[in-house]
Formats: structure tokens, sequence, C-alpha cells
């Protein structure tokens, strides 16, 4: 029985093999969506569920809120850690580490040495208790117990022993930043399944001191927070976790800053389970500081929804072709029934037609899936891959979807097909008035309502990232490059030699000393307090580092006063919304005020004109240039800023010249001179791989959508070929023919429209609340996306119906 | 005179043969005519009547109609020629289902670009001749064969046609009301209506005036 459906069903696909063909390719567009976002959702939430115990491990961090803005990080205060060594009830294992890294490692027996060891961390005992990592050579049980130890991990152990067993790495010394020396206590491998926890040196939590690191028997900051300084912990039991944050917050409040300007802060200890690392927490920070990746939930929830949609789309294709093409299957039907088959076999048969055909696109899709993931790569981390459809839970996976989507996809046109009666049938008495004519309707109008909602996102999406990439920020971005000194080994003399250099170089202008460029997503800030009739007011103020000629590098405009008189005087150059901030209703009157940081007076001497310190996202914010003073010795002038003038052309030679005037003066660091222009562009990552996927959408949904309406287009003139041919003899021509074919489904495609415009205007309209700068949402991107879609519509459609209107009335009409 | 054949020839090529379908066919019609066309099944009655009704081509001969010389004639032309000269009434009368009586009946019209009001005024005129008013917002399935076929002749004859070209008019119908149709026929031949009918029986050729015999495509 089962074997004669499969026979039957795959003689009937290759039987009507436009629509078969359509079918599957419709169907394949949503399983291949569906897969690729479903091996994203996968990898995404596969990371660090092997740990033994994973359910009771969780990591400590930090909220601040201020007035309303709240602000996270993933550290905590280092007394916390000790706090936590000492006791808290419920806390089974308390491991801290602190992340790190070191310029320099030596082997000096072998004579090799290797600058900036990354990925290391500095921790103890309870570390490799918490997470079980396969030792290759050594023991965890006091691998980091005494100062001066550290467990490699493979790959380190390998680049720093060559050619030396595992074994014999345990006991051989290191020299670490030149001076300190460290014992190998051990080697481990890397975690086989997906992990953050990538780190590669296992410093002793003892040797903090040696290293002029924090130590956490010692250190009493409670208010200072740095993100590198973990702090995870084992509970006893899921039922301990209010005990142990109630004592969280107690800790919170007995420590609370006492400063003045901290008054309206807060600061919570928050629990956060191991499993919401990968995905940021409710603030989406990078799981560590080590990490290129943090998962989002909502990124992960539209690509769900994009797969959800498009896989919609591919079954209401089907049901509207299979549905519609029932007619010409309604003898086959009726015979059957006549030679005795019961509903359920015709619907199982049918069932089993579409199982097979689904079959066929799951095939189609495994194929085209890793040419789909290759468009996301951009901004999918770099390891992720599509295995997980090729494993067994995959091949699982793949199996229901396959029959969710045959079941969805066949059910309501077997049914259909089944109800047909046989007399009727047989007898040529078939009723023409279908009653399928709506739902196939209403299907095509959900389709095209899909579409014209990727399509208006599309290009409004588009618009604003044009708008937010384009818009004069305030400062000259073209042509204007900085590079930021190394953090250590710099003295004055070097930062002063390579200063000059650049400024020698040919075509190079405007060179300036500063820290962060104007616009940036850094941001440093204090609170400053003015005097205003008596009253004491305190302003918040980000601080912009530059020398007398910074302005001129970014062209930013001195509005009002004067520029400070030299680099070390205490004196501020403030912007417009400073000015408006104090109260100033004509902002050149700040020019002559006297404001105090802490204790120090500080003048007020020029106005700046307003511009946008960070991304379009941000409004702009008081600010205040300031020169190199107040850092208790350090400098702040950090990096070198300058213009490399108009001529593109000259570019790559000016570069090349910075580059070769810092190895002069800095051998044995790399360099690495960064854009304006690309500074900002790397502001709107995230809006571009939306972009990025919303075109992918976009285009898929389209031409799902256009299959369907193709499909249609077919069935309903072949089914009219009568009414046309009788209108042809009565003397219509191909025009009149072709609009009348043609409008009712431009009924169909209008109505999606209309459906679509709120639908679309609302989705945008709440994206673009994250901006503070938007693009207006024009009339003309409704209508002309629609009318876009009008005219695919008509060439998908006109293909079809200009076929039927060009048909010979006379091979229509001849006698039945 | 109305049109003229000569020596035409139509055929189709299969499996390396070539077979005729209508064979050196000579035939002259003059207005006011009232020609039967009879024959066997598949001895290309409807063939020959298509390639009348210029609503299918030929291979070899002449074909005029009036003064225009159909085989020289583009398509456009052709279609324009039958448009305004020829009407069609069909064995299964071919009425758009979804369309009520009236609306079938103005078809033709809006095709040949009449006013509103002129199309009302002319399909009025129609409900009235043939006695179909009452039925004028009805839909075919509603309507008997023998009143299907009315409306059928209604809309061929609506633009005042020189021609009309019927296809066993009252193949699909009952005696009575085949009569009844024929009787139609007769009386439009009276008032100079030339007509051309594709028929079976021999009771319904004697209505005409001329009969022409067909015999594998060929006039016998």
């Amino acid at each position: 029985m089962f074997k004669n459906h499969l026979k039957l069903a795959w003689r009937s696909i290759l039987k009507n093999k436009l629509f078969s063909t359509i079918n599957v390719i419709g169907l394949s567009i949503g399983l291949c969506a569906a897969m690729v976002i479903g091996a994203i959702v996968y990898y995404d939430f596969s990371f660090d569920r092997f740990h033994p115990d994973s359910d009771r491990i969780y990591r400590i961090t930090t909220v601040f809120k201020s007035n309303d803005a709240e602000f996270s990080n993933r550290g905590v205060s280092v007394p916390l850690m000790r706090t936590f060594q000492e006791g808290v009830p419920g806390v089974e294992l308390t491991a801290p580490f602190f992340n790190t890294s070191f310029f320099k490692v030596e082997n000096r027996e072998a004579d090799l040495s290797f600058r900036n060891a990354e990925n290391a961390i500095l921790a103890d005992d309870a570390y490799f208790k918490l997470f079980q990592y396969k030792w290759l050579a050594g023991e965890s049980k006091s691998a980091l117990s005494e100062p001066g130890q550290v467990v490699l991990s493979r790959e380190k152990a390998e680049r720093y022993f060559p050619h030396t067993q595992m074994a014999n790495v345990v006991g051989r010394t290191l020299i670490y930043n030149d001076s300190i020396p460290v014992k190998v206590t051990g080697v481990v491998a890397d975690f086989e399944k997906k992990s953050d926890l990538r780190f590669t040196e296992f410093m002793s939590l003892a040797s903090a001191k040696m290293f002029d690191g924090k130590d956490v028997a010692s250190n009493d900051a409670w208010n200072s927070t740095s993100s590198g300084d973990q702090l995870f912990i084992r509970i006893k039991d899921v039922s301990s976790v209010p005990a142990i944050q109630s004592r969280l917050d107690a800790l919170a409040l007995e420590h609370k800053s006492t400063e003045p300007w901290a008054i309206n802060d807060e600061r919570l200890f928050v629990l956060q389970p191991l499993a919401d690392i990968h995905f940021g927490g409710k603030h989406g920070d990078y799981p560590f500081n080590n990490s290129d990746h943090v998962a989002s939930m909502t990124v992960l929830k539209s690509l769900a929804f994009v797969a959800l949609f498009l896989l919609l789309l591919g079954c209401a294709n089907f049901i509207n072709l299979t549905s519609a093409q029932a007619l010409t299957r309604a003898k086959e039907i009726g015979i059957r029934k006549t030679l005795g088959s019961s509903k359920k076999q015709v619907v199982r048969q049918f069932l089993v037609e579409t199982f097979i055909m689904t079959l066929l696109a799951a095939v189609l899709s495994l194929v085209l899936a890793p040419v789909l993931l290759r468009q996301f790569t951009d901004f999918l981390p770099g390891d992720i891959d599509l295995s997980v459809l090729y494993s067994a839970k995959g091949a699982v996976g793949i199996l229901v979807l396959v029959i969710v989507v045959s079941l969805l996809s066949g059910f309501y046109p077997a049914f259909v097909l089944s109800k047909f009666r046989p007399v009727l049938v047989l007898k040529g008495q078939f009723s023409k008035g279908d009653k399928g004519v709506r739902l196939r309707k209403t299907l095509t109008v959900f389709q095209f309502v899909v579409a014209q909602v990727f399509v208006i996102a599309t290009v409004l999406v588009g618009k604003q990232i044009y708008y937010v990439m384009n818009k004069d920020m305030g400062i000259k971005t073209d042509a204007v490059a900085y590079v930021y000194l190394p953090w250590s080994n710099n003295s004055d003399v070097k930062k002063e030699r390579l200063f000059h250099q650049i400024k020698d170089i040919k075509g190079v202008s405007n060179v300036s000393w500063g820290n962060n460029p104007p616009t940036s997503n850094n941001t440093s800030s204090s609170i400053l307090t003015y005097y205003k009739d008596g009253a004491e007011m305190h302003q918040e103020t980000e601080f912009l580092w530059g020398d007398l000629s910074y302005l001129k590098t970014y062209q930013i405009p001195l509005l009002a006063g004067r520029e400070r008189l030299n680099d070390s005087i205490r004196e501020y150059v403030v912007n417009e919304t400073f000015a408006k901030a104090l109260g100033f209703q004509n902002a050149p009157d700040v020019v002559g005020a006297t404001v105090k940081l802490d204790t120090m007076s500080i003048s007020i001497v020029g106005l700046m004109k307003d511009f946008n310190q960070r991304s379009l996202r941000s409004t702009i914010n008081p600010m205040a240039l300031t020169g190199d003073w107040g850092n208790g010795g350090y400098s702040n002038f950090r990096s070198i800023h300058f213009d490399l003038g108009k001529d593109t052309g000259q570019w790559a030679t000016s570069i090349a010249e910075i580059e070769r005037a810092w190895a002069s003066v800095f051998p044995d660091e790399e360099v690495e001179v960064e854009f304006m222009d690309e500074t900002v562009e790397g502001f709107y990552r995230r809006e571009r791989s939306t972009m990025q996927l919303l075109k992918w959408a976009t285009g898929l949904a389209i031409m799902i959508s256009c299959l369907g309406l193709l499909g249609l287009a077919v069935y309903t003139t072949e089914r009219r070929v009568k009414e046309i041919g009788v209108r042809k003899v009565l003397g219509a021509n191909l025009a009149q023919l072709n609009l009348l074919l043609c409008k009712e489904f431009l009924l169909l495609v209008g109505i999606a429209f209309i459906i679509s415009v709120p639908i679309s205007w609302y989705l945008i309209h709440e994206w673009m609340q994250s901006f503070a700068y938007k693009t207006s949402m024009s009339w003309w991107v409704f209508l002309s996306s629609g009318l876009g879609m009008v005219i695919v519509a008509l060439a998908v459609i006109g293909s079809r119906t200009y076929r039927a209107a060009n048909i010979n009335p006379v091979e229509s009409l001849r006698t039945e | 005179m109305l049109l003229q054949l000569n020596n035409l020839f139509k055929w189709v090529n299969s499996g390396g043969q070539r077979i005729f379908l209508l064979k050196d066919i000579n035939l002259e019609v003059e207005e006011g005519e009232f020609i039967s066309i009879m024959g066997p099944s598949g001895s290309g009655k409807s063939t020959l009547l298509n390639v009348i009704g210029m609503l299918d081509g030929f291979d070899e001969g002449e074909y005029h109609f009036l003064d225009e010389s159909v085989h020289t004639l583009k398509e456009k032309h052709r279609a324009n020629l039958y448009k305004e000269y020829i009407g069609f009434v069909f064995q299964s009368y071919h009425l758009l289902d979804e369309l009520t009586v009236k609306e079938n009946l103005e078809m033709p019209l809006i095709y040949k670009n009449f006013k509103g009001s002129e199309r009302k005024a002319m399909v009025a005129d129609m409900l009235d001749r043939f006695s179909i008013v009452g039925k004028k917002d009805l839909f075919p399935s509603q309507l008997s064969g023998g009143q299907q076929q009315l409306v059928g002749i209604a809309r061929a004859l609506i633009s005042n046609p020189k021609l009309i070209l019927a296809d066993e008019p009252t193949g699909n119908l009952n005696s009575k009301q085949g009569e009844e149709i024929m009787d139609i026929f007769k009386q439009l031949n009276d008032d100079g209506v030339t007509i051309i009918q594709v028929t079976h029986s021999e009771k319904n050729a004697e209505y005409g005036s001329r009969v022409i015999n067909l015999l594998d495509g060929r006039m016998i």
C-alpha cells in the first residue's frame, strides 16, 4: 500500500513539473532559512552547558543606577571576593579570577621570547574545581596554590616549549615581564565543547603581588569596579539564591560610596546564572574581557521570526497551489473513489505526496544552506558552522521540521481533494465555484503583506542608516586619522619624537595631541560644580582632551571667547549644550564663568560649537575640552590626530611614512592608524547587519510570494481559457484581456499593501526609537515600495496572462 | 458577393505524414444566403467554419471577404474584420458564467468601444427583440439550454453582423427548443443576415438555401 502511495506520489510530482518545481523551491527557501537560523540559534544556546553542576554556577556582577540610567559591569569590587572567600551561607565554592595580560614571556632555556601574552587570568585552585578541564600534565589539586605558578593550555604550552612532551613542560620555568620567574605546574586541554571561557594561561592568584596586580587578601577598594575582576560561585542548591541575594544587597548598602556626588547613585550586586553569560544578561555585556561575541536574545528572536515567516510563506504557497490544482486532479480522485478508496486513503496518499515534496525541498535546502550562511558571516561569530545540521540531533530536528511543514501545508489540500463526490466528478458536473478561492486569496494577501512589510522595512532602515552615516556630525570626518600610543614604555621623549616626525611628513597637516577622537564610544565624565545665584549646581560633564590644535584638526569652530593659553593651564572650552545646561540662555555668556572640579576652580574661556560625541543614537551631552593636567602625573595625551589632506593619492605614502616613523620610535609595538570616517561607520555595524539580514529576508519573501503568484496566475489563466476564448471571439484585444486577468491579482497586492503600511510603520517606528536622530518616514518610501511591488507582481502575472491571451480561441473553444 | 474561397488547403503534419483537414475548397457565398455545412464527424465542418470565421488560418489558397484578401491581412486587421462583420453562435453557447444575461449581451459592444448609453439602448433592443427582458438579470446557469442559446444568438447579433456562423447551434437542445432556434435563424435570414451553419440534422439543413457536403475535408 505504502509503496503504491510512493510510486503514485512520485509520478504525480513528475507530471506537474511546473507546480512541483514552484512548490519545492518555495518550501526549500523557507526550510533553508529555518535550518540556517536554527543552526545560529543552536550555536548560541550551546555555550557552557557541559560543566558539571552548571545550573548551580553563578557569576556576581554589578549594576549601577544613577538617576534614571542603569549601567552594568560584569566585574565586582575586589573586597567582595574576599567576603565570599571567607564564607557566605549557601555558597559551596568561590572562584574569583582577574583578566590580565603579560607584555613579555620568555623561555630562556630555548632562548625564546613572546610578546603580549593574551587571554590570561590570575586564578586559584577553586577555578579548576569549578570548571573541569582535562589535564594533559600536572594535576589540578594544588597547581595554583603558591606564588609563581602557571598552568598553560596545550596551545600555549606548544608555543612556549616547542617539540616538548606535555609531561616535560611541567616543572619548567618561564620568565614573565622581563624578571618574574614562574614555574609551569600543569597543562590543560581546551574545552572540546563551546565555551566563553577562552583562557589559555592561568597564573596563580597568589602571584598577583609580583605583577602589581590586585590582591584579594588586602584590597579594600569597595567602590572600584573593573570588568576583568570576575567572581564565580557554586551554590549549594537553587533554593539558596534568595538568601545569597539578600546578603549581596546588604553588602552593597553597607559599602555604599559616601562621596557627595554619589548621593543619588545606587550599586547592586546581581547573581547571573552561567547560562546567561553568553547572552550578556540584562545589559548585553560581552561575556568576558577577551570575548568577541555576545549573543543577543533580541537578534535571535528576530531571526526566529524571519525563519518562521519564510516557512509560513512556503506553506501558504503550497496550500495555494495545490488546492488550486485540485480541480485537475478531481477526475483521478473520482475514479479512485469509485474503485473503493476511502476518504482516509485519499488523504493519506496526498500527505505522502506532500511529504516527498517537502523532503525534496529539505535536500535542496541542505545544499543551499551554506550559501545562505555565508551571507551573514559579517555579523556572526567566525566559528559558527552548519555541522549541527549533519549531526544526529540535527537530523532529528530536520525530520521533525519536514513532518510539521508537510502536515501544515498538506492537510488542507488533502482535505479538499478527499471531499470530491465521485458521481458528480465523473459525470463532468463538477461545480466550478469552488470554495477554496477565498482561502487562496487570503493566503496570497498574507504572503504579500509579509513581503511588503519586509520591503518597506528594508528601505526605511536603509534610509536611516544612510541618514546617520551622512549626517553632519559637526566635525571633519574625512581624511582625518589618529593613532593611539602604546600603553606602556611611552616616555615623554619618545612621544615628542614621534609627534615631530609625523608633523614633518609631507601632506600631513594639523597634527595635534589628544586622547579619544571627538566622536567615539569611549567617554569619561565628572561632575562639575557651578554656583549660580548663590545656589550650588552639579553638572555631569564629558571631557575631551586635546591640545591647542585639536579643534583645528577636526574643524570644530570656536564660537566665542578664546582658546586656552596653553596645554597645562586650568581652563575649559565648553560646548553649547553645556552652556544651556548651566542655564545660559545666550550660550556665549558662559565665557568667563568659573566652575569647580572637586576643589579646583577652573575658568571657562571659550565656547565651541556642538558636535555629536557618539553615534546618532545618542543626543549631544554637555562637554568640556581640557588640556593635559589633573591625572595624577599621568598624561592624558595618548594619541596623535592629523589631517591627511585632500590628495587621496598621497594618503598611502603618508601612512607608510607614519608607520616608518612609529617603527623607529616604538620598534616593538604594532601601529594602527585609524580613520575617523571608519570609526563613525563602526558605530553602525549592528544596523548594517540588520540591513543585510533584511535584504535577504526581503529577497526571499518576494521570491516565494512571486512564485505563489505565478502558480496562481497559471491556474487562473488555465481555468479561464474558455472565457478568454469567448471574449476574444467577441472582439477583445490583447490589452483588454491582460487588464482583465491582472485586475484581480493587483487587487490582492493592493489590499496587502494597505495592510502592510501600518504594520511596517509601527515596526520601524519602534526600531527608530533607539536613535536620537531619526530620518523622516516619508510617504514616498511607502508609495514607491508599493509601486515596486505592483510592478514585480505585474511582471510575474503578465508573463502568464500574455500567453493565455494569445491562445487561439479555436483551441480553447473546441466543443467539449 | 460576401466571401469567396479559392483552392483552399489546410493540413497538419503528423508522424512525417501530411494529413489534410481541408482539401481544395472552392466556395462563393452571396449576401443573404443561408448555407448548411453537413458531413460525418471529422469531415472538417468545424474547421471550415473556423477558417471562414478567421479564427483559424489555412496553409494554401485564397480567401476574399468583401473587398479584403484575408490571406494577405495581418492578425490585427483580420481581428478587426471579423469583429465588425461576423457573429458566432456555439453548440455549447459559451456564455460567461459569472456575467448576467444583460452583461453577456453587452460584452461585444464594450470591445467595439460603444458608449455606455448606446450600449444600454442596444442591449434593451435585443432583449426586447428576443423577448427575454424578464431574464436580463439572471445568470446563464439559471436558464434552460434553449434560453441560453437564445442569449447566445442575441449576443452574436447585437453588433449587427453581416454574417452569422453557427456551429451546431441546436446540438445540445431538445427538438422543440431546436425548432424554435431554427425558426429564429430563418427569420434572421429573411431580414437579410447571411448565415452559415454546421449541422448533423437533415431537418435543420432544410431551413437553408444551400447545402455543402464535406467528406474527409473535401467538398462533394
